[in-house]
């Protein structure tokens, strides 16, 4: 158990080295936070100053989706997205074959794969999304029970384990198409879940929640927090999560089996 | 200026995109996101009543013409012309009997073509399923097309000049971030510019970026009429021409200053 966490901090401090090399990146990485969080947030605030409220969701709880949306989308670019990223795509370790050199080291390489590249410029987006999940529990009025925040960390935790799985799931398909950007068709899709789930029409809906559960990763937490969660939902959305884990780390190690390095 | 020369390399372009459609597809894709979380949130929220004068239909029938608006529009060549500078490789392009914008011109165009290969047909298929409202006049038909003219000219020459700060600042390319995001709030993506609260809605109708994607849009449906169409149009050709010169002036200082290392 030792061992892992100490990896862990051994790959974080190289990428904190790698980064700091650059200065002007750290004002273009504000510049871009700041702009993720303006654009999300003025988004809302347009859409309620014409409305008081869409499918029974009202701006407080609204506003507890997208700090929900930045909060997630933050421990994603943390360190799940950087390092994930580097397998696929056109200059990939996958596609280029410098992926041998990831699977000859002593760890398993699922867990290689998946921590080792750390953005801790994330950091800040992680507070900006507490800074809007803290100014939609003020709107909403209700006094938040211990219950309630209890629920909450657990769904949230659960939605974060769904979006590692999905973005698991995505980067093992790069074993069957190693040019394919997976990752990209999952961008625009996971940007669908700055706003309820209610808000999209039937199929959507339907898909959002079951085939790729980004509404799951959002929706959820933020009902947690307003209180409208049966228990029922919050267990369905635990084994899920589970579930989801599981299958997506099945499918990277029979894709991993598939690899057989790149000639040249 | 060598025009045979201009048309042959937007040819050669043009062919060589096609060869890798699937990523373009997936870039257009991506473009297409945000107009289409938008379509659907108010369109929700408009049910069966109306918002700002707008019923779910014309909301529908707004955001399907501005998703192929902001796909034509978009000039995601600026990003490349950046890069040529601060790489250096703009020193071949300058050796060439034609001026670099032929190279700039040519990736756009080809761009088109692939984008509106992926646009059209998928919202063809929206519109079909999503039934939008949609009243069209000659005159409007006119009108729009020279709107969405003036904004594809204003769009680019206005990424351009930003991309040509490259010559002197070396991350100028973040500006092109801060202007998709002030697109995205101000060129009638996050709502029509009528619903936009009144700093905003102020500071939309002033600044060039409603006159970029959002201002054709209005123009075809009808929400820009009478003095609006007319103020629209001066501000818009306005805006162009202060564009145009600004690109003029840049890249002839640009140039002079500019020296390539290597090679």
């Amino acid at each position: 158990m030792l061992q892992p966490l100490r990896l862990i901090r051994i790959f974080i401090e190289t990428s904190v080295r790698n980064e700091t090399a650059y200065n002007a990146n750290f004002w273009v990485g504000l510049l871009n936070s700041l702009l993720n969080f303006g654009t999300g947030l003025l988004g809302v605030i347009v859409l309620f100053g014409q409305i008081d409220a869409v499918g029974g969701w009202s701006f407080g709880s609204t506003l507890a989706v997208l700090g929900v949306y930045l909060t997630v989308g933050a421990v994603r670019d943390l360190f799940i997205s950087p390092s994930l990223d580097s397998l696929t795509g056109m200059d990939g370790e996958v596609w280029v074959g410098t992926f041998d050199f990831t699977l000859l080291r002593p760890v398993d390489t699922q867990f290689l794969a998946s921590v080792r590249r750390w953005r801790l410029f994330a950091l800040f987006d992680l507070l900006l999304g507490l800074d809007v999940l803290a100014a939609a529990v003020t709107r909403l009025g209700t006094t938040l029970t211990a219950i309630h925040l209890i629920t909450f960390l657990v769904t949230l935790a659960a939605g974060t384990l769904t979006l590692y799985a999905i973005l698991l799931a995505f980067s093992g398909l790069v074993f069957w198409s190693p040019g394919f950007l997976f990752s990209w068709v999952f961008d625009g899709i996971f940007q669908m879940a700055r706003y309820p789930v209610r808000l999209y029409p039937g199929a959507l809906r339907l898909l959002l929640t079951w085939i790729i559960p980004v509404g799951v990763i959002t929706t959820i937490p933020a009902q947690a927090l307003t209180g409208e969660l049966s228990p029922v939902v919050l267990i369905g959305s635990l084994g899920f999560s589970i579930a989801l884990l599981v299958g997506a780390s099945l499918l990277f190690r029979g894709g991993l089996r598939r690899y057989a390095s790149a000639s040249s | 200026m060598n025009h045979r020369g201009g048309l042959a390399l937007i040819e050669q372009t043009w062919l060589s995109w096609m060869q890798h459609r699937s990523f373009f597809f997936l870039l257009a894709f991506g473009w297409m996101v945000p107009p289409l979380i938008y379509l659907f949130v108010w369109s929700t929220a408009a049910g069966g009543g109306t918002i700002g004068g707008l019923t779910r239909g014309e909301f529908v029938a707004y955001y399907l013409v501005l998703i192929v608006v902001n796909q034509l529009t978009y000039a995601q060549t600026n990003w490349t012309v950046g890069d040529l500078i601060r790489d250096g490789r703009l020193s071949k392009l300058l050796l060439y009997p034609m001026s670099p914008l032929y190279n700039t011109l040519a990736t756009e165009l080809a761009g088109k073509v692939v984008y509106m290969i992926f646009a059209i047909p998928i919202t063809a298929i929206l519109a079909l399923v999503l039934r939008p409202e949609l009243h069209l006049s000659a005159g409007q038909v006119i009108a729009f097309i020279s709107a969405l003219g003036l904004a594809w000219l204003l769009r680019f020459f206005w990424g351009y000049w930003l991309a040509l700060l490259a010559f002197w600042i070396t991350r100028a390319d973040s500006l092109l971030a801060l202007q998709d995001a002030l697109i995205f709030l101000l060129a009638g993506q996050v709502a029509p510019v009528a619903l936009l609260p009144g700093v905003l809605k102020t500071a939309a109708i002033a600044l060039p970026f409603r006159y970029m994607a959002g201002f054709p849009v209005e123009v075809l449906t009808g929400q820009a009429a009478g003095v609006d169409l007319v103020t629209g149009f001066a501000l818009q050709i306005g805006w162009t021409a202060a564009a145009i010169m600004l690109y003029l002036a840049l890249w002839r200082r640009g140039v002079r200053h500019f020296t390539a290392i290597g090679g």
